[in-house]
């Protein structure tokens, strides 16, 4: 196990790498990172060239890169449009979006794997029909416009939620977080209930039932702890996906989280944000991803012995 | 002995929106071929080929027939959409903003005085040409990446894995949101080339994986034994035995492309006006929604109904393309 | 009588058609006695099995007529819940392949010491010790240490060992052994199956032995049923039936084992395939395969005409088979 652990943990360390270097690339390639520190107006030469030097931004793009890790790493992600530090944006930005994250992930679980459970038991029903149409049709409709037409129904014709979030507490992240968590959700269901159904023909389930077990024990202890697994796996290496997609769902709803402020540093071009918080969502992922790894070889035995 | 008969499921594998194009490896499609015969046995093989078998099963599939019906209609309407909307999509009386279904605008018009109906038509242009071009780069790029990975293996393959990785650690629409924010060119290429850029791990992975299971077929060995070249052996043996679980991948990524494109759009980055898209429409109706929402629904509504035709057509394709579920 | 099965039906209900599995089966087995069912796949065994477990997979499995009568008790007339105490406690079975029968998730010992905690209302640690006691009894080494062991650690011969314990835990009357040793290696195949023997004789169980190995059958079975397409075509004491099959296809399987004594000589097989259970042959369903078929055999279907006391034979030329030219 710990050497499982240790492997795990080397491997993340050039794809954490990769990923922070490809996105310092995109930025600074794509975009001119000064351009963002004069405001509206654009910068004089002479103004352009000394902030140029000031940020070391007239070096070779590895040296700035490395530069700029050696400074992540002591905890200085550099400054934002507004003059205030980055990591002063993330103090309040993360929090909301994790909030976000957790209602979307809580739905996820609640929602999803229930009704893929009862669907994988009931396979074939009129039940099982509908809610595969359902899932079908979330997972065709675009996220934003399933928060549109939410944001619509409930907040505007029938007034049971504000349109806009304004502080970004649990209650008023229900609605958002349920719109984050749509496409997803529809595939937790649609994984949830494949398993099931798959694991209900396995010859263990038969066993557990030819030794006469109660049917919600058989249920319970054999079947879905076995078929919960793979659903495990999805619903951890989407923490990483949601709180990067959250953008959409955060500019529906006006919420001031991670994609707001990614929003902003891109449109202002603002260089030091974009990769500040880029990193931290890639840092983000290959965690959740590691824990993953890590609670799969909790789950299944026969990984954890490997 | 097992008596009870197999029933095909009903998963779907397809790229999500929210993060990394990875959705589909949970689900991973990984169709293994029946071997066919030593001689490499093509698409337009034997009479009881994989692909025939396929073709008998689709052809009575109603969810194939409809979805098929659905994006043969799309195709139409982006080459000719004057042969069923009159007028030009960019033409828009304000005087006109956000009223109702009247004669020649069955949709209404939107917050400009644009015809609903009309940008509604010409919308499926873009929709359908970023969606088959990411699609084609996708595949293209992805399967000769990770086919030659499979094949090969050793130190390239591992690169190509680790690269994936890396890939895969990158939030699409973020990603959308850095490359494309300063393209200033209004065509969909921008659009095409950024998805292909972050799309083709998703194949290639699939691909990968499915030239790995061809190699280890025993008439590749006997290909091999018998001092076939490397190329000889991709092409002619392994090429047709992978490229089935390529093609489900790919027909229900092109639905979630299109989904991507609108999703750009609506944040500003992937086609701008005067371009027609959904996307760029729906964006433009948010502001009005709450006295003109049939602006929104409408481009909404056609949106949506693409990206689910394509998904149930390679729902459809894989039920039909995977012999396990038979 | 301990299990009596009378003229049971089971059918299959697929998108193709209806397949009959197991069409009129009668048998039955006393305490203490071991019932071989011998028979190629397909030809009903094992799903005249489940059926007697209760664990047909309903649908598309549907039992159409019979009875299973259970200590006089008709199984199929329970409720549900009267039906699962049976299951494990009155009738176990056996499986033939224990590293997919086993949960792969849960310990040996979780899944042996279930049975007394589900059943017998024990708690957590008495079902544990009672686990280490039957992994005692079926020989399993250090049984103290490995009971906390999952079941892909162990060997085959191992695990079907823990699976034999698992049936043995509440000692039921009667066991059901689908091929408990197909999967096994021939040398654990003779351990494993001399281990069922004896236990069996301690507690003076019923057995019922499916199998399509004619090896396994002759040394620990005391009578034999062989079933062809979903009927039983011969029912017989296994010395009898060894030294005079009264059933052609019983013949033909006797014929198709390798013997010493006949080197050198071409095996015997039985000519065409086990037929389609969607579509069995009218007459004797064993016509079309048949070298004795005569006109009357694709036409009447034979009854299970006695050939002596305590066996059957469902051939109208029984007694040609009998004293054919080769016995």
């Amino acid at each position: 196990m710990g050497r499982y652990v240790l492997r795990r943990l080397l491997q993340m360390i050039p794809v954490f790498i990769g990923a922070t270097l490809l996105i310092f690339l995109m930025v600074n390639v794509m975009g001119d990172p000064v351009a963002g520190l004069c405001g509206e107006r654009a910068c004089d030469p002479a103004t352009a060239a000394a902030l140029r030097r000031e940020f070391g931004l007239d070096k070779p793009l590895w040296q700035q890169y490395l530069t700029y890790m050696a400074k992540v790493f002591t905890g200085d992600f550099g400054t934002a449009f507004n003059g205030q530090p980055v990591t002063e944006l993330m103090a309040t930005a993360f929090p909301v979006t994790v909030r976000l994250t957790v209602v979307a992930i809580v739905f996820e679980i609640v929602i999803g794997v229930t009704l893929g459970v009862v669907t994988g038991l009931k396979r074939g029903r009129p039940a099982d029909t509908a809610v595969l149409l359902a899932t079908l049709v979330v997972i065709s409709v675009p996220t934003f416009v399933t928060g549109l037409m939410l944001q619509l129904l409930l907040g505007i014709k029938w007034h049971w939620i504000r349109p806009s979030v304004r502080y970004g507490t649990l209650d008023e992240l229900i609605v958002p977080g349920l719109v984050l968590a749509s496409v997803s959700l529809a595939y937790v269901t649609r994984l949830t209930r494949t398993s099931i159904a798959e694991n209900k023909r396995s010859d263990y389930v038969r066993t557990a039932i030819a030794k006469g077990l109660p049917r919600h024990r058989v249920i319970t202890r054999h079947l879905l702890r076995n078929s919960l697994i793979p659903v495990v796996t999805f619903i951890g290496t989407d923490i990483g996906a949601l709180m990067g997609g959250a953008i959409v769902t955060e500019r529906i709803f006006n919420i001031h989280g991670v994609g707001y402020q990614l929003y902003q540093g891109i449109l202002r071009q603002n260089t030091q944000t974009v990769v500040g918080f880029v990193t931290v969502l890639v840092l983000v992922f290959l965690v959740a991803n590691l824990l993953v790894d890590l609670l799969y070889a909790v789950l299944d035995p026969r990984i954890r012995y490997a | 002995m097992r008596d009870q008969p197999q029933q095909p499921e009903g998963a779907i594998a397809g790229t999500g929106m929210g993060g990394a194009m990875d959705l589909g490896a949970s689900e991973a499609v990984t169709l293994e071929r029946t071997p066919g015969g030593p001689a490499g046995t093509g698409p337009a093989g034997r009479p009881r080929s994989l692909w025939s078998d396929a073709w008998r099963d689709l052809r009575r599939n109603p969810v194939f027939l409809l979805s098929a019906l659905v994006i043969l209609f799309l195709v139409f309407i982006s080459l000719w959409p004057s042969a069923i909307a009159s007028g030009s999509p960019l033409t828009c009386d304000l005087a006109k903003a956000q009223d109702g279904a009247a004669p020649g605008a069955p949709f209404g018009y939107d917050g400009q005085g644009c015809n609903v109906y009309t940008r509604t038509v010409y919308g499926a242009r873009a929709s359908v040409t970023v969606g088959l071009c990411a699609t084609l780069g996708v595949a293209l790029l992805g399967s000769v990446l990770g086919g030659l990975a499979g094949y090969f293996g050793g130190v390239w393959d591992s690169v190509l894995s680790r690269v994936t990785d890396i890939f895969f650690a990158i939030p699409v629409v973020l990603g959308g949101l850095v490359l494309l924010s300063v393209v200033t060119s209004n065509t969909v290429w921008p659009v095409v080339g950024f998805m292909v850029l972050l799309g083709w791990p998703q194949i290639s992975r699939i691909a990968r994986g499915a030239v790995i299971t061809a190699k280890q077929n025993d008439y590749v060995q006997a290909a091999r034994a018998l001092g076939a070249s490397d190329s000889r052996i991709l092409l002619r043996h392994i090429a047709p035995n992978a490229v089935a679980p390529v093609i489900v991948v790919a027909t229900i990524a092109l639905g979630t492309y299109i989904a991507l494109e609108a999703t750009l759009s609506y944040l500003g980055v992937g086609l701008k006006p005067p371009s027609v898209s959904w996307g760029i429409d729906i964006s433009a109706a948010s502001p009005y929604i709450r006295n003109a929402p049939h602006a929104l629904l409408w481009p909404a509504g056609a949106l949506a109904l693409t990206v689910l035709a394509f998904i149930m057509l390679g729902d459809a394709v894989r039920d039909a393309l995977d012999p396990k579920l038979r | 009588m301990l299990l009596d099965v009378r003229d049971l039906h089971v059918e299959f209900r697929t998108r193709d058609g209806v397949a009959h599995a197991v069409n009129g089966v009668n048998f039955a087995v006393d305490a203490g006695e071991t019932l071989a069912v011998l028979g190629e796949s397909g030809s009903g065994k094992s799903v005249t099995a489940q059926a007697v477990m209760g664990i047909l997979d309903v649908p598309p499995g549907r039992i159409t007529a019979g009875r299973i009568l259970f200590r006089g008790q008709d199984l199929l007339k329970l409720r549900e819940q009267e039906r699962r105490r049976v299951r494990g406690a009155g009738i176990a079975m056996i499986f033939q392949d224990a590293l997919s029968a086993l949960n792969p998730v849960l310990s040996v010992g979780d899944q042996l010491g279930e049975m007394f905690v589900v059943h017998r209302g024990m708690s957590r640690k008495d079902a544990r010790a009672r686990a280490v006691d039957l992994m005692d009894r079926v020989r399993i080494p250090a049984a103290a240490q490995r009971v906390r062991d999952y079941p892909h650690q162990f060997s085959g011969g191992m695990r079907q060992r823990i699976m034999i314990a698992m049936a043995l835990s509440l000692e039921p009357a009667l066991i059901i052994a689908d091929e408990p040793t197909t999967a096994l290696d021939v040398t654990v195949q003779a351990q494993v199956m001399e281990l069922l023997a004896e236990l069996q004789r301690e507690y003076r169980m019923g057995l019922i032995l499916i199998t399509h190995d004619l090896g396994v059958v002759a040394d620990v079975a005391d009578r034999i049923a062989v079933m062809y397409a979903g009927k039983i075509v011969e029912s017989a004491p296994v010395r009898d039936l060894y030294k005079a099959p009264a059933h052609p296809y019983t013949r033909g399987l006797l014929d198709s084992v390798p013997r010493l004594d006949r080197k050198g000589q071409e095996l015997y097989a039985i000519k065409g395939l086990p037929p389609n259970l969607m579509r069995v042959p009218p007459g004797c369903s064993f016509h079309p395969r048949c070298p004795m078929a005569q006109d009357v055999c694709r036409t009447d279907e034979p009854p299970l005409y006695p050939v002596s006391d305590g066996r059957g034979s469902a051939c109208h030329f029984w007694r040609e088979c009998l004293h054919g030219p080769d016995h």
